[in-house]
């Protein structure tokens, strides 16, 4: 049997649930359910009747990578203000734009534009502060940071240790909604880097990693639909929008036999996925995102 | 009485499963931070951590995508020590590209992906190691 990845918490309800019946606490007189039917299998545990999933979002610092191997010029009118992070008063706003700002963080270190870079992760940092993720981008970390300005890998990797550090306390203390919104934040900034250099660097990798985020921007969908939160209604709404952007773009899949070579841990993916979206396409999904970012970051 | 009853009961359960949550949150922790050593530079980490707790023949999974032109690395870990984790990644057709179950349950592997694919990854714990419940942990790091 297979469940989903999902929110430790949702784990242990269903544990102690299973403890209840254990102890014999269960519904011992009407093993049937609210309408009288029998399960389907009694032998099933209940875990999975959760339905909660968990998606993964590739890393937004992957499609800055992209940007600047495809030889676009840093450009600083992409990035959202540092100064604005005080604009920011409510949790929701916070973890979208704490999502944004790790996706500058990450396009800044990658440019080496180090002296910027500081003050993004000052913002990064009172952001994480007021979310209650202090200890993820705290005083040491900051320190750290300093000391390996002008080692991009180093810089790189300690910035994303950080966000998988605030994404595993959020969802350890059954904030796993927060998490999904600094997701959501990171992947609409990074996107929003490749559509707005395709304008003034065309480029056909860059153009077939927008069309590659299909899957991505379904998967978002679902992660913040399941939540049910009534405030996530209008940005649900236009994620579900962009996903129907997303939907005539052609993927054509084709599995072909990987190769192992055992001596180096290494698995060679052989298969190719062929990605046809036209620039009208590009255009329509580069003009949604710059609005639901609009919306994010004002 | 049944009020009395059915109240010890409400406290009982209570007490479990704070108490076992705070467990599991621990373990989970302690696993997460020992799974950390095999996602080190060169490789990145893709900013997240895949938790679940397991019982028995259970396995969990998820869908990520795996971009063209990048090697991945997935490490995969439950308890404290490696291999007591059975990881596979699938394509979005359900083909195995890989299980570690072939590869004495190595804690980590490498994928060099040349062209983008959307994949499943499924964990379950090592019926071998003697554990009947675990949390499994998943990690997932990259290099261009």
């Amino acid at each position: 049997m297979a469940f989903k990845f999902f929110p430790l918490t949702r784990s242990v309800c269903v544990l102690s649930i299973a403890s209840l019946l254990v102890t014999g606490c269960g519904p011992s007189k009407h093993e049937g359910n609210e309408h009288g039917e029998e399960p389907k299998d009694s032998a099933a545990p209940p875990i999975v009747n959760i339905n909660g999933q968990i998606f993964s979002i590739p890393s937004p610092v992957q499609t800055a990578m992209l940007i600047q191997q495809s030889g676009a010029s840093f450009s600083k009118e992409l990035l959202n203000e540092p100064s604005k992070a005080a604009n920011y008063q409510t949790t929701y706003d916070r973890a979208l734009n704490l999502g944004v700002y790790g996706a500058d963080l990450g396009y800044l270190t990658i440019y080496s534009e180090n002296n910027q870079a500081l003050a993004f992760f000052a913002a990064v940092k009172k952001i994480g502060d007021q979310l209650g993720i202090a200890s993820s981008f705290d005083e040491k970390l900051m320190k750290r940071f300093e000391a390996n300005i002008g080692k991009k890998d180093s810089i790189i990797s300690l910035v994303s240790d950080a966000y998988r550090a605030s994404d595993a306390y959020l969802k350890d203390s059954k904030r796993s909604e927060v998490g999904a919104l600094i997701l959501a934040g990171g992947w609409i900034e990074s996107i929003h880097f490749a559509t707005a250099i395709l304008k003034t660097k065309p480029s056909q990798e860059v153009q077939n990693r927008i069309g590659e985020q299909k899957t991505s921007v379904n998967s978002i969908v679902k992660l913040l639909a399941s939540f049910k939160k009534p405030e996530y209604d209008n940005l649900i709404k236009q994620f579900k929008e962009l996903s129907a952007l997303f939907e005539n773009i052609e993927m054509k899949y084709t599995f072909v036999e990987p190769t192992t070579q055992v001596e180096k841990q290494l698995t060679i993916i052989n298969s190719k996925t062929e990605v046809k979206i036209t620039p009208e396409q590009v255009q329509t999904i580069s003009d949604k995102i710059a609005s639901i970012r609009k919306s994010i970051v004002q | 009485m049944r009020k009395s009853i059915s109240l010890l009961k409400f406290v009982f359960i209570f007490i479990i499963g704070l108490t076992f949550s705070k467990a599991s949150f621990s373990q989970c922790d302690t696993i997460a931070k020992i799974c950390n050593k095999h996602v080190k530079l060169p490789f990145v980490s893709d900013g997240q951590s895949y938790r679940s707790l397991l019982l028995n023949d259970q396995s969990a999974e998820f869908q990520t995508t795996f971009y063209g032109g990048a090697t991945y690395r997935l490490a995969g870990c439950s308890g404290l020590t490696d291999g007591n984790l059975i990881f596979t990644l699938y394509d979005k057709d359900r083909n195995v590209l890989f299980t570690n179950a072939s590869q004495k349950n190595a804690p980590y592997w490498d994928f060099k992906v040349s062209s983008t694919l959307d994949c499943i990854i499924e964990a379950k714990l090592n019926p071998a190691s003697g554990n009947s419940s675990g949390c499994a942990v998943i990690l997932i790091g990259f290099k261009q």
